[in-house]
């Protein structure tokens, strides 16, 4: 379509329509005109503006009744016309802006007219382009006192439209148009800005209106929910757009005490308003109404985009207006802390960056009546917190819970105004204390035990699994509410109180509390862990930063006497089982902690808990003093990340306390005490809890050493010596040499009551004595080895004699043995030849250097002493009449000998001692002790050799032989569970035993015949395999020690093989066993007779 | 008596403390001799005990009064001929220093602050350490000519590094006093030809606010004590208080009084009036014999004395009125120490034992 540029030929094209629309005025002709239109150039229709518009202005006002779709086409030409022209008559612009607002009024009345949404839509439209098409500053002239009746006419207009429309476009339309009236457009149209002045006679001006539109707008905007997001956020942009300018501060300031005089007729006058202080605080007032409204509303509004445009209403209104809207700047805050945590993670960001805005500006810190605001908030929470935790439900705590939040974090330090007024202080923590209540009915946690030895060095050997205090490892269960999310928050809530709060005052407060009651003591211990972890900064989000936090050595102060209070004797010895260990002590102290037992009692009945009431209260106070001991101990976790590596100095405290419950029997404290260690080992930088252990010997052996001074109080400091044993090298002897001799000295003077917790401490001594010095064990074996191999090669060779015998030159060899023979028995006789005696001479100054150090008393390893003074006790101990004390006794007994072994001198004259109660440990007494005591028995042969030769045939093995040989019977006929039997064990144990035994203590002729016979009997193939394999071992040995007797033994059972004499005059073989035919021996000795020969 | 000090006197402490241990039989237990007022509940025990001097524990030395930052320190010096010294903050050794080549080291003492150290040891020599950034290794020393057991006094002169050392000198009944750090002789004390009152066995040097020179107490062999006036190296005053050797004393020079313990049962308090005589004013009998040292608390209040029977015992020293007795060590207590006075409520007592441990206490801080 060809566009006409200049005015002339443009001018030509429309005169004709104009013309006929000036004379008829129908639709169609309006139509026509606007086709024209579409064809001209926007310049040239600048030029014919008036000349264009006259027609349809003209349709407009010719008096009478119109069909409304003639007056729609008429205004959408206008509209057409205004977009692409500007108007710079002033004249234009009023009458064009009274005309429009007339289309839809009726005259006769304020109602707006009964007209179609269509013609409504046009005419909003119509309005909305004529206030872009302004020029300059012709659109100010719509803004005198004098054409206030225009402009207030339209302002009802557009507000009743709005809110009485059904249609949503109309609604929409209306109130973008309102804002473009109320000239707070946010488009890009207008380039010029006003200035002061002009805004303040503007500012003037529409106050007028703020009633009216501040109300009718908070109609539409807590109107019907279903209305949709896009009106209400449009309707809250024109309100803080609005009462952000007129209310604006800055503006406010600006304002003379007097009002000026009116330069208008008085009517109008009257319509004006002076925006004096009075009235603004009586407008304030009333939009707190308002505002309050608005925002109870629009913050629990289903689409996030309406609580997204409440944040903005919020962040103008408090930049622009907090004075003048103080009363409502309350809730304008709650909004914004209500949200900060929002579903929406769009407005969770929104709302986070103006509060931090807000921070950065120190919009709160410093100014006194925000801060007041935000206290006396924060006040009336914290009053009804208590009564809203116990009647919300979850969802409705979380909210609470984190309104309570975002006040802390918005009023940040100045959160001490609120924390100095004591009664606030009291709200708050009472607040915090009950809603942290624990739920202490389950009784699987006081139930669930630790069994077994120590397994601290391998369940947290590694570091790579999180600190502790990062993922809680158990879940604490709490009375008043069950999502975990809440506990989260609360623990936020109360780093954010340490990190922002005067720390000295929170923590006596709430040292306070954990002192004055039982039931509050959980509770404020918790609350205390999270405030130094707040403190410390862990894990704390915060807007402002504040330089009024706890220095570091503030800090250590402070953590040092809580630690102080959690580990005293009071709050940390506390009752967890009713398991009597069965010693005096332990009773005793019982005793004394009756009284956290009663109580504990009390708890229980001062809040009676409707699914617990038949649970024995004991049981409720012990799962309460469990969960105590754990939140202290995590409390200890947490204090050493505050602290970093500067809690090395408080281990000295520290470490034996939660090593102690470490080896707690209940499962959960071990547990959270093992986390503890390793959260420790984390702050402290230790690599492992074993080294923790090993580092911190000194402090752990200095409290250990102390205890066992006070026995009473001491029954936990055997465990925690062992695992100082378990985990630490020999480094630590010289340190822990005056412990063992305290252990010793109390095993001397109670051995009645504490010998079984004692004498595993002794055992795990041994043990790592064993541990740390085995260089000494491995010399004397490998040179018992190499010995005992010369020995055997001896017998080997003489056996291959044997055997060569029959088959080979027979001569030369029997001649060699018989000179052997002879020699030998001139050696026995003491027939000694120099010759022979030179051989053996290098030998015995040797032995002389061996045989004097030992004898110098002083010289003894420590580890010797120790392992002689151990075993001394061990003789005493040996016939306790306890049998768990026997058993144990045997134990370290024979850690005793290991240790003992490389120094002779020492070691016999205590086995000398030992003997003797220990073969009644191993004649007379129960199978278990028997057991036990035979495995002594091996090891001493072991160690002691040929030392027990006598001994042993003398006082054990003729009745080792009567009962193997009674006991065989037995075996052979019993059923399958005999293998499960304490005879059955004892019998294998010896048969297992036996042999090795022999060959160590180098048994001679008739004793192993002794042996050999009462083995024999299991070599039937009626006995259990087990049996019957371990006597074939005794066997094995056997040939070891006398290659030649066993042989016989054996063949006179059973005998594969005929022997040919060599020569007719020697004398056949006759041996028992021959050209027998197969019996329950015969497999066995088969086996046996192979192996010799093999 | 003389002959048999002067070739060992650890071998006749060994042969009195078996005395000591037999005489322990006929006590009641192991508990205390005296009703504690403050302590009566348990007896009292120590707040920690130092570990790992591996040797017998000869001396004690605090030395907490000094410029901030740096943790207060015990110096301790053992029968192994090394000087430990000890962080009381972490409670561990910060440095050992071997300077006395294996021989027992029976006298350590810190002037000018915690830098210099003067350590006495059974190698005749007496050592002169600097110790700040961490040094370890003797910046001088001065060979002793004594092999007796005496250890030495210092007294601070006003002006700055300048201080009086005495020392047990060349003869047997000797006393020698140096100028240091020049080492020149200020004096020779030596009693009168037929005093015999054997050799020194403990020295104080001490200057009085009246008197214009430096005075001395020096306990000997016969268990006499005498104050010498140093720079008229004459005899003040001679008190025979005890029969048996005199094994350490203290004086407290605001009240004039002293005290002094030997190897028998007696603890013998003795003053000084203002024409310079000694004279007893109280003595103390206690249930076992043996005192290897005194020492009274620098604020005057409290006496504690070590024990050969492994006991520390406390006096309040104004009465001597009997305390406590702290009863940890599983030997003989060679030596008790006071801490500097610091803040209230932190003065610290040590006890050094034959046991290789160094207990350390905080009793009595509460008045």
């Amino acid at each position: 379509m060809a566009v006409f540029d200049s005015p002339q030929e443009a001018f030509g094209i429309l005169r004709p329509v104009c013309i006929q629309l000036t004379k008829t005025q129908t639709v169609e002709n309006v139509e026509r005109l606007q086709s024209k239109l579409h064809v001209v150039s926007d310049s040239a229709l600048q030029d014919l503006q008036e000349y264009v518009l006259f027609p349809l202005r003209f349709a407009l006002k010719t008096p009478g009744t119109k069909r409304e779709s003639l007056v729609q086409s008429i205004v959408e030409c206008i509209t057409f016309v205004l977009s692409t022209t500007c108007i710079k008559k002033q004249d234009l612009l009023q009458e064009l802006f009274s005309e429009l607002c007339l289309c839809l009024s009726s005259p006769n009345s304020q109602q707006s007219a009964p007209v179609s949404e269509e013609l409504k839509l046009a005419v909003v439209q119509g309005l909305h382009t004529l206030m872009h098409s302004a020029y300059g500053d012709i659109i100010l002239s719509l803004y005198q006192p004098c054409t206030l009746p225009h402009l207030g006419f339209a302002i009802s207009l557009l507000l009743t439209l709005a809110e009485q429309e059904k249609s949503k476009q109309i609604k929409t339309s209306a109130l973008k148009c309102l804002q473009v009236l109320l000239l707070q457009c946010d488009c890009q149209d207008h380039p010029k800005l006003l200035d002061d002045i002009e805004t303040k006679q503007l500012g003037d001006l529409l106050a007028s209106f703020l009633p009216g539109i501040s109300t009718a707008l908070t109609r539409i905007i807590t109107g019907d929910f279903k209305q949709g997001h896009v009106i209400i956020i449009s309707a809250l942009k024109v309100f803080y757009k609005t009462v952000g300018f007129i209310m604006a501060d800055e503006q406010l300031a600006r304002i003379p005490k007097d009002k000026e005089k009116p330069s208008v007729e008085h009517r109008i006058a009257e319509l004006m308003v002076h925006r004096d202080a009075n009235w603004v605080k009586n407008t304030g007032d009333k939009l707190a109404a308002l505002i309050e409204k608005i925002v109870e509303f629009v913050s629990v509004h289903p689409h996030w985009k309406a609580r997204m445009e409440l944040i903005e209403l919020v962040q103008d209104l408090l930049m622009k207006c907090r004075q003048s809207l103080l009363k409502s700047v309350g809730h304008l805050l709650k909004v914004l802390v209500g949200l900060v945590n929002d579903e929406n993670p769009d407005v969770q960001c929104r709302c986070n960056n103006v509060l931090k805005n807000f921070a950065d500006q120190r919009i709160v810190v410093e100014s006194r009546a925000l801060t007041d605001i935000l206290s006396e908030n924060l006040h009336s929470l914290a009053t009804a917190l208590p009564r809203l935790m116990s009647s919300q439900d979850d969802q409705g705590k979380y909210s609470t819970l984190l309104l309570l939040l975002g006040y802390l974090k918005l009023l940040g330090p100045k959160v001490n105004f609120v924390l100095h007024s004591v009664a606030h202080l009291h709200r708050l923590s009472k607040a915090l204390i009950q809603v942290l209540e624990l739920d202490v009915t389950d009784v699987k946690i006081v139930e669930e035990r630790r069994w077994g030895p120590d397994g601290l060095a391998e369940s947290s050997s590694s570091l790579s699994e999180p600190p502790l205090f990062k993922s809680k490892s158990q879940r604490k269960y709490f009375r008043f509410f069950t999502d975990e999310r809440i506990f989260l928050l609360l623990r936020e809530i109360c780093r954010m109180l340490g990190y922002y709060g005067d720390l000295y005052l929170l923590v006596d407060h709430f040292t306070e509390l954990y002192n004055e009651s039982v039931i509050y003591r959980k509770q404020a211990a918790m609350i205390l862990n999270e405030l130094i972890a707040g403190a410390a900064g862990i894990e704390v989000e915060v807007l402002h930063e504040t330089n009024s936090r706890a220095s570091a050595e503030e800090l250590k102060e402070i953590i040092t006497s809580i630690l102080e209070e959690y580990i005293s004797q009071k709050n940390w010895y506390l009752v967890t089982s009713n398991e009597a260990e069965g010693n005096r002590e332990e009773l005793t102290m019982k005793h004394s902690d009756l009284q956290t037992i009663t109580s504990g009692v009390h708890t229980c009945h001062l809040v009676p808990l409707p699914s617990s009431s038949e649970l024995s209260p004991i049981v409720c106070s012990m799962n309460s003093n469990i969960w105590q001991i754990c939140i202290q101990l995590e409390g200890i976790g947490c204090f050493a990340h505050a602290l970093g590596i500067e809690f090395r100095l408080l281990l000295m405290s520290a470490l034996y306390p939660v090593l102690e419950k470490a080896g707690d029997k209940t499962l959960l404290i071990s547990q959270v005490a093992t986390g503890t260690m390793v959260d420790i080992c984390h702050a402290c930088a230790y690599d492992s809890p074993r080294d923790l252990i090993n580092h911190n010997a000194d402090y752990l052996v200095n409290e250990i050493s102390l205890n066992l001074h006070q026995m009473s109080l001491s029954s936990h400091t055997p465990i925690v010596l062992e695992i100082m044993f378990q985990n630490s090298d020999a480094g630590l002897l010289p340190l822990v040499e005056d412990v063992i001799q305290d252990v010793l000295f109390s095993l001397d003077q109670f051995h009645d009551e504490r010998a079984a917790s004692f004498l595993s401490v002794l055992r795990t001594v041994l043990a790592a004595l064993a541990r740390w010095f085995p260089e000494a064990k491995d010399d004397k074996q490998l040179q018992e080895q190499n010995f005992r191999k010369e020995k055997y090669d001896l017998h080997q060779g003489s056996a291959t004699l044997g055997k060569g015998f029959a088959f080979t030159t027979p001569a030369e060899e029997i001649e060699q043995f018989l000179l052997d023979y002879l020699r030998n028995k001139d050696v026995a006789d003491g027939n000694v030849s120099d010759a022979d005696n030179e051989e053996e001479q290098p030998l015995p100054p040797e032995t002389e250097m061996n045989d004097v150090c030992p004898d110098v008393e002083a010289s003894l390893p420590v580890q010797t002493q120790i392992a002689k003074d151990v075993m001394e006790r061990c003789i005493h101990l040996l016939s306790d009449k306890d049998l768990k004390t026997r058993l144990k006794v045997l134990d370290v007994l024979e850690l005793c000998v290991t240790v003992l072994q490389s120094h002779e001198n020492q070691l016999l004259p205590m086995v000398h001692r030992a003997w003797l109660p220990l073969v009644h440990r191993l004649t007379n007494d129960d199978p278990l002790a028997v057991l036990r005591a035979f495995k002594v028995l091996c090891t001493l042969g072991n160690k002691c050799g040929d030392f027990l030769r006598n001994r042993f045939c003398k006082d054990i093995l003729p009745k080792l032989a009567v009962s193997l040989a009674t006991q065989a019977p037995v075996s052979a006929r019993a059923g399958p569970v005999y293998s499960h039997t304490l005879a059955f064990k004892l019998q294998l144990a010896v048969l297992q035993g036996l042999g090795s035994l022999c060959k160590k203590l180098d048994l001679g002729g008739g004793d192993l015949n002794k042996v050999a016979d009462a083995c024999l009997i299991y070599l039937s193939a009626k006995q259990p395999m087990k049996l019957q394999e371990a006597a074939r071992s005794v066997f094995l040995h056997l040939m070891k020690v006398d290659p030649d007797t066993t042989w016989f033994i054996l063949n006179e059972l059973h005998c594969p093989l005929l022997y040919e004499p060599p020569h007719p005059s020697l004398h056949p073989v006759s041996l028992s066993g021959m050209a027998k035919p197969r019996t329950e021996y015969t497999d066995n000795v088969l086996l046996l007779l192979a192996e010799l020969q093999g | 008596m003389c002959r048999r000090l002067s070739l060992d006197v650890e071998k006749f402490q060994e042969c009195t403390r078996l005395a000591v241990c037999q005489s322990l039989l006929f006590l009641p237990g192991r508990c205390s001799w005296i009703s504690l007022p403050v302590m009566a509940l348990a007896p009292p025990s120590p707040q920690f005990v130092l570990r790992g001097s591996q040797s017998a524990v000869n001396t004690l030395h605090f030395s907490c009064r000094s410029k901030a930052h740096s943790p207060p320190l015990l110096f301790s010096g053992s029968l192994g001929g090394l000087i430990h010294v000890w962080n009381l903050e972490t409670r561990r050794v910060d440095t050992t220093l071997d300077g006395h080549a294996g021989q027992s080291v029976y006298w350590v003492k810190t002037l000018e602050g915690q830098h210099l150290l003067l350590s006495q040891g059974r190698d005749l020599k007496l050592c002169l350490w600097d110790l700040a950034e961490g040094r370890n290794a003797p910046v001088d020393s001065l060979s002793l000519d004594s092999v007796g057991f005496c250890k030495g006094s210092v007294l601070t002169e006003g002006t700055q590094g300048c201080w009086l050392l005495a020392v047990p000198g060349k003869d047997m009944d000797e006393v020698q006093v140096l100028d240091m750090p020049s080492k020149t002789s200020v004096c020779t004390l030596k009693p009168e030809a037929g005093a015999k009152v054997g050799m020194p066995m403990c020295l104080e040097l001490w200057k009085p606010a009246s008197s214009s020179g430096p005075l001395l107490l020096a306990g000997y062999e016969d268990g006499s004590v005498i104050l010498w006036d140093v720079s008229e190296r004459s005899v003040l005053s001679r008190l025979a208080c005890h029969e048996e050797p005199v094994m350490s004393l203290d004086f407290d020079s605001g009240r004039a009084r002293g005290v002094s313990g030997s190897s028998e049962k007696v603890l013998c308090v003795w003053s000084l009036d203002e024409q310079q005589n000694l004279k007893v004013c109280r003595t103390q009998e206690l249930t076992n014999p043996g005192i290897a040292d005194v020492a009274i608390r620098p604020d005057g209040k409290i006496l504690a004395t070590a024990g050969w029977d492994h006991r520390i015992r406390l006096f309040g020293w104004k009465q001597l009125k009997p305390l406590a007795v702290l009863d940890y060590h599983s030997a003989a207590v060679h030596c008790v120490a006071f801490s500097d006075p610091g803040r209230p409520g932190e003065q610290l007592l040590a006890g050094g034992s034959k046991d290789q441990r160094i207990s350390v206490w905080s009793v009595y801080n509460q008045t």
